[in-house]
């Protein structure tokens, strides 16, 4: 069962929180990218940030991560601002672009970065196993990379992700070339990652599966323009679903 | 900094190399082809060079200096003399066609010996010896000095010759002479000289060009910024390149002088661990060189602009083929910039005059700082974020 926030019934302590982000702002030459917004993710829950291309989830994401340097505002991690080099190990980055090695294996990919991770050998040993078969690479264990299909190298980028078991998760569209069959897998993963209490932040396109966060946060034009649950939102645009829910809440900024 | 993720970036390196056999092979052709070719072609003298000879001297009483000098240059591999006119061709005009032949650059020189060419130098023997004055006879060379180096052979090889029959047969020894002696370098070859200036050339270029290379390919394919949303620090990171790249540039070069040693036994006089040393600190500074400049470029075809930019210079003007002395002064200044001066230089007088490190250490500390400056810049160019 799914909890549903509710901000009403209960008041939350900083520490309940992984993420805040205040008034954080990133401008590119002039252009704003991300414009001036607040948010507060709680531990523990699943968020989905939707948004047409360009209206500022990833380079949010990049900055929370420390890749870039925000223009103005504040954000923290587990209470600590960033850039948060010394939470890093507690924290997975799965980037939209597949930034994984295309010139060694599958396996020696996942074993550097539990290396970089310092994960104990043995530890790896049975996580790339698991994981391994979360993803549906378990054959493929010794190709190399570069011989691998976009779909299964985004499979491989988001075990590297998880190879260190994180507590807080950013998955950048982790699902973009997944066949249907496999996220139906994916999800039943990021379902169990839940209950083990890890926070989990992702960017989707696709409305079914934001449809499953706990929290989504509408951005359009580098704003939060509408955050709740799936079925708050759509209930207070009066709608049917989240496409048309994002329709009416984008007409309001605009 | 955490020593097991500048391994693990360490491995990295070497695991790619690994599946990628064609740039793993690069490492070690590249600098066998140089030695193999710059061997066998720079390796000996100038040889075989043509020449067409006109003898027209008439000789006196039963004796010819010119057939003496002439069998003198037959016996020498310097020359092949192609023909060899004498008073019976006079109808064709010999010397007119020979001079004709060096200058449709068929042969590189015509040397011509007149009627009285034997002669007049016995009677300037004579008068020499009687103490009466002279005027010198002589022998005319016609050279294509296109060549410097084919040039310099024959005027060389000519002058030798002459002086050596002027004592043999006329016991004409010169009253003074230069008396040499060889402090280094006494059965130096062209190739010992020359094998410290390929692996330093190879150990800047093949860390340089991999490094620039594989750097770029980590921020197009955004691994790089995987990395930095790692535990790992920028520090482990270029710690992590400078071990995997300085330790390709030794074996590297370990390649090279074993090529060095059983292909064309070369001489190494000094210590071969202080040369390695000194190639580990120039592919340090190489690969701090090439990360540097791999954040200037934005794509690989970028990258490998850089590759000539770096590589000219180094190989002209860093002492490898000509002494820095041969490089004209406004130059200079900058072959003093170039750390492969000093690692060539180094390198050098560490194999072939035996120094040891109380000689060498100037060299070695300007290869240290240029390591630890592009060390420390090429981290700091991986801090910056927009």
């Amino acid at each position: 069962m799914m909890r549903r926030p509710s901000k009403k019934a209960k008041r939350y302590e900083p520490e309940d929180y992984a993420i805040t982000i205040e008034k954080l702002r990133k401008e590119f030459d002039g252009l704003v990218a991300v414009n001036d917004f607040n948010l507060r993710i709680r531990k523990g829950v699943t968020y989905g940030l939707i948004g047409p291309n360009g209206s500022g989830k990833t380079t949010t994401i990049k900055m929370l991560m420390g890749l870039l340097r925000p223009t103005a505002g504040r954000a923290t991690i587990l209470g600590e601002a960033v850039p948060i080099k010394d939470k890093l190990p507690c924290i997975g980055y799965m980037p939209q672009d597949m930034a994984v090695y295309f010139d060694m294996s599958v396996h020696e990919n996942l074993q550097l970065f539990s290396e970089l991770y310092s994960v104990d050998k043995e530890i790896f040993e049975k996580r790339e196993e698991e994981l391994l078969k979360v993803v549906g690479l378990e054959e493929r264990a010794d190709s190399l990379v570069s011989q691998l299909s976009g779909g299964m190298r985004h499979r491989l980028s988001l075990a590297c992700t998880l190879i260190h078991d994180p507590e807080i998760l950013f998955l950048d569209e982790p699902t973009v070339g997944v066949d249907p069959e496999l996220r139906v897998g994916f999800w039943g993963y990021f379902r169990k990652l839940k209950e083990s209490g890890k926070t989990v932040v992702m960017t989707t396109h696709y409305m079914d599966e934001a449809m499953r966060c706990d929290v989504i946060g509408m951005m359009r034009a580098g704003r939060l323009i509408a955050q709740g649950s799936p079925k708050g939102l759509i209930e207070k645009s009066s709608t049917k679903n989240l496409e048309d829910a994002f329709l009416v809440f984008s007409r309001g900024v605009m | 900094m955490k020593i097991s993720r500048v391994i693990a970036i360490a491995r990295k390196n070497f695991r790619s190399l690994r599946h990628d056999r064609r740039t793993a092979a690069f490492i070690f052709v590249v600098p066998l082809m140089m030695m193999l070719i710059f061997g066998y072609t720079f390796g000996g003298d100038v040889k075989n060079i043509s020449v067409v000879i006109v003898n027209l001297d008439e000789g006196f009483m039963n004796e010819s200096f010119s057939w003496s000098i002439i069998s003198e240059l037959n016996d020498s591999e310097t020359f092949k003399i192609v023909d060899i006119y004498t008073s019976e061709d006079i109808s064709i005009d010999p010397v007119n066609k020979s001079i004709e032949r060096v200058r449709n650059a068929e042969i590189w020189a015509a040397i011509i010996f007149e009627e009285n060419f034997t002669s007049d130098a016995i009677m300037n023997i004579g008068s020499l010896r009687q103490g009466q004055p002279f005027v010198p006879s002589g022998f005319t060379l016609y050279l294509d000095r296109t060549n410097p180096n084919v040039g310099a052979a024959v005027t060389g090889e000519l002058t030798k010759d002459l002086q050596l029959l002027l004592i043999l047969k006329y016991h004409l020894t010169p009253p003074v002479i230069l008396e040499t002696e060889m402090i280094y370098g006494e059965d130096t070859k062209f190739i010992d000289f020359f094998a410290p200036g390929i692996m330093g050339l190879a150990g800047l270029l093949v860390t340089f060009m991999l490094t620039i290379v594989t750097f770029v390919r980590e921020r197009s394919s955004f691994t790089l910024e995987r990395l930095l949303t790692t535990p790992v620090t920028e520090g482990e990171i270029v710690a992590g390149y400078a071990l995997s790249f300085g330790i390709l540039a030794l074996a590297q070069s370990t390649v090279i002088l074993l090529t060095g040693i059983l292909l064309f036994n070369i001489q190494i006089v000094g210590s071969v661990l202080l040369a390695l040393l000194i190639i580990y600190l120039l592919g340090v500074g190489s690969m701090g060189m090439g990360l540097m400049l791999s954040s200037i470029a934005k794509n690989e075809l970028q990258a490998v602009q850089f590759v000539p930019i770096v590589f000219i210079p180094s190989i002209l003007l860093a002492g490898i083929f000509w002494p820095l002395e041969a490089i004209p002064e406004l130059l200079r200044p900058v072959s003093y910039f170039i750390p492969l001066t000093y690692a060539v230089d180094g390198c050098r007088s560490v194999m072939v005059r035996g120094w040891g490190i109380e000689e060498v250490w100037i060299q070695v500390t300007v290869l240290i700082l240029f390591a630890l400056v592009m060390l420390l810049l090429s981290t700091y160019m991986l801090k910056r974020r927009k």
